[in-house]
């Protein structure tokens, strides 16, 4: 009896211990990365001069000053609506065009199914980062360098292999029955996507949505080899601006962070369980 | 006979319709380019108009030579593995920490330390590149930090030494721990230390608390040099702040794969053990470990694939520099096509050189994956 007692005290010990590690755990790391952003969020209300002096602590007078010069030195009045039709439109393109590919893979036998769903696979671990070089000349070849048509062809292309791969995979657990009692009835592919296929396809939209939305707001590398244009530049590459020479003058730069950190940040707050259900669906390696 | 022939024809006629546009998208941005940067590889294309222009052809096998025998390239491609392992031993790891505290409810509130761990996936690497080059910067927060605690434990000892405020009477002995608290570096301030600081020290009229603390105080901007960090513009230890920027960006995405993928695992067979007397550390072994023993695998080719793609950060952070140490194979890439006189040969060779690592990547995949089983998904 008294043995009994004494391990369920050792073990009742071990678990609070566990439990104590596990806070700290997790307490030490949530600091280690909430602090940098708020840091980065406090300091962007103290003037450059202020921080010089004293890079802890809150501004002792807040301004708001810095948001309007970064604002206005950005251009993020003209970068904004530019992110947002780059983001729109491609993640738009590679949700249709992913969920048509998908569904003619899925349900309309073809002996061409095989080699090209295939490459469409390969192309999963085939970054396009890799190929900047080729394709920055090739868009210069065909004369689409420094057009919205370039950056958006180019989103479209590198996120077609995820999503190729995630609508096919998903709309193949789509009961075949249902399209060929539709076929039986009379009913085109166009429609039988369009009124079966495309409703019953939301989860696998909703997470190519989440994947591009986020990556595409975000994206840098290829945007920066695709326009030099202000009038077609997104959020990004408006924020690297406040880098080398400028990168000095923290106030606008901090805003500047500010500014292109915020939208994302709403975003993911208001739709963080899509987004972690996305992020968990759409890591494939093909 | 006929009526399926029809069929059939529009059967295939939907087909092409619904795969071409995709397909067609996805040779231009992936297989044209990849066929252009072969063709131009063994070129002596330097830019400007590809048609019509300067004639250009073919010049042999020489840019792959001068990318092998290149030091540089050699150091971007070891930066690469670094951040591979840096992914696979630091970010897996810890996110699988991470997921197992909050899976197996340790910690209360499973939703908040998962939504807030992955907040810096979700910012832009830009923002997180610039962030984090002023924090590491002379003129950052933790040499301010630094100082402060460096100061700080200073003017303890500095009291110890001097004493209580009330009664405070200067003396040889007390003058000479000074010095030696304050090292040769401080000492070297004067031409003849002893009476120099002994007079300095008796100039500040020691009356009540104002004046002890002016001494304290004086003392210590005396003799506390100020410390500026100095991590991205020393070539040697550069890399090592790049890295921990990496480990602190992804290591929430690995804590979100995993912990999706445990949720999987039949909650029934864990409890089942429990009762039947397994410990914690046994669920571990042989339940949870062997069910994720996929998406260990699949997280390490995502690592390996997202080292080899990764860009943005390090252009941002450190631009490549100091004198090119932290370059990885993609900013290299850029470098040699940008920068300067633009090889635009040499860095399309570069780009079928790490096409070609993809490809060999993707192989490994398929056999790790006959090897351990895809039991994942």
């Amino acid at each position: 009896m008294s043995e009994e007692l004494k391990t369920g005290f050792l073990a009742r010990a071990g678990v609070a211990l566990a439990k104590a590690l596990a806070y700290t755990i997790m307490i030490v790391f949530t600091v280690m990365t909430l602090y940098p952003i708020v840091w980065l969020i406090i300091n962007s209300f103290k003037t450059t001069q202020e921080f010089q002096v004293s890079q802890l602590g809150f501004p002792k007078e807040p301004t708001f000053q810095n948001y309007t010069l970064a604002w206005e030195f950005g251009d993020f009045g003209k970068l904004f609506p530019n992110s947002l039709i780059y983001t729109i439109g491609a993640t738009a393109g590679i949700i249709v065009l992913s969920l048509l590919a998908g569904f003619a893979f899925a349900k309309i036998k073809s002996r061409a199914t095989k080699p090209i769903y295939a490459s469409f696979v390969i192309g999963i671990l085939l970054t396009v980062n890799t190929l900047m070089i080729p394709l920055f000349l090739e868009m210069t070849l065909l004369g689409l360098y420094d057009t919205r048509l370039a950056v958006l062809l180019v989103y479209i292309g590198a996120g077609l292999p995820t999503g190729v791969y995630l609508a096919t995979e998903f709309i193949k657990g789509i009961p075949t029955a249902l399209v060929e009692s539709a076929r039986i009835d009379g009913a085109g592919f166009f429609r039988i996507f369009w009124k079966i296929i495309l409703p019953m396809a939301a989860p696998v939209a909703t997470t190519l949505a989440i994947l591009n939305i986020t990556g595409i707001w975000n994206e840098f590398a290829l945007i920066n080899i695709l326009v030099s244009k202000t009038e077609l530049k997104s959020l990004p590459l408006g924020i690297f601006k406040f880098s080398g020479s400028l990168s000095t003058d923290y106030g606008k730069q901090f805003a500047a962070l500010t500014i292109g950190m915020a939208p994302m940040l709403i975003f993911y707050m208001v739709f963080r369980k899509q987004i972690t259900k996305g992020v968990a669906a759409g890591a494939v390696k093909g | 006979m006929a009526r399926m022939k029809h069929v059939d024809r529009e059967e295939g006629r939907a087909y092409w319709m619904m795969v071409l546009p995709a397909f067609l998208i996805y040779l231009l941005v992936m297989a044209f380019p990849i066929i252009l940067s072969a063709v131009l590889s063994v070129s002596d294309y330097s830019g400007g108009k590809m048609f019509g222009g300067e004639r250009w052809g073919f010049a042999g096998f020489g840019q792959y030579a001068r990318v092998f025998a290149d030091p540089f390239f050699w150091n971007a491609f070891k930066n690469n593995m670094y951040v591979v392992l840096i992914s696979v031993f630091g970010q897996l790891p810890l996110g699988f920490i991470f997921a197992y505290i909050i899976y197996r409810r340790l910690v209360k509130w499973p939703d908040f330390w998962q939504t807030v761990l992955y907040v810096p996936n979700i910012i832009s690497i830009i923002v997180v590149g610039l962030l984090w080059q002023t924090i590491f910067s002379p003129n950052g927060p933790i040499g301010e930090i630094m100082n402060n605690m460096y100061r700080h434990d200073f003017q303890e000892q500095l009291r110890a030494i001097l004493g209580p405020a009330s009664g405070f009477t200067v003396t040889d002995s007390m003058v000479r721990r000074i010095l030696e608290l304050a090292g040769p570096a401080g000492a070297s301030q004067f031409g003849d230390p002893f009476p120099e600081l002994k007079s300095l020290i008796l100039s500040f009229g020691t009356s009540g608390p104002d004046g002890y603390q002016q001494l304290v105080d004086g003392l210590t901007n005396l003799f506390v040099q100020k410390w500026s960090p100095q991590f991205l513009n020393k070539p040697d230890v550069a890399m090592l702040p790049v890295l921990f920027v990496i480990l602190w960006m992804y290591t929430g995405m690995y804590l979100i794969l995993f912990l999706a993928n445990m949720q999987k695992i039949d909650t029934q067979i864990i409890e089942s053990a429990r009762i039947d007397g397994a410990r914690e550390g046994q669920v571990m072994r042989y339940i949870i470990l062997p069910s994720l023993s996929g998406t260990v695998v699949n997280s390490a080719i995502l690592a390996i694939s997202g080292s080899l793609s990764s860009f943005a950060l390090i252009f941002a952070m450190t631009g490549g520099g100091p004198s090119r140490v932290t370059e990885i194979i993609s900013i290299y890439m850029y470098n040699n096509a940008f920068l300067g006189r633009p090889n635009f040969a040499l860095a399309n060779a570069i780009a079928l050189i790490t096409v070609a690592i993809s490809f060999l990547l993707i192989m490994l995949t398929k056999a790790l994956e006959k090897r351990f089983g895809g039991k994942e998904e």
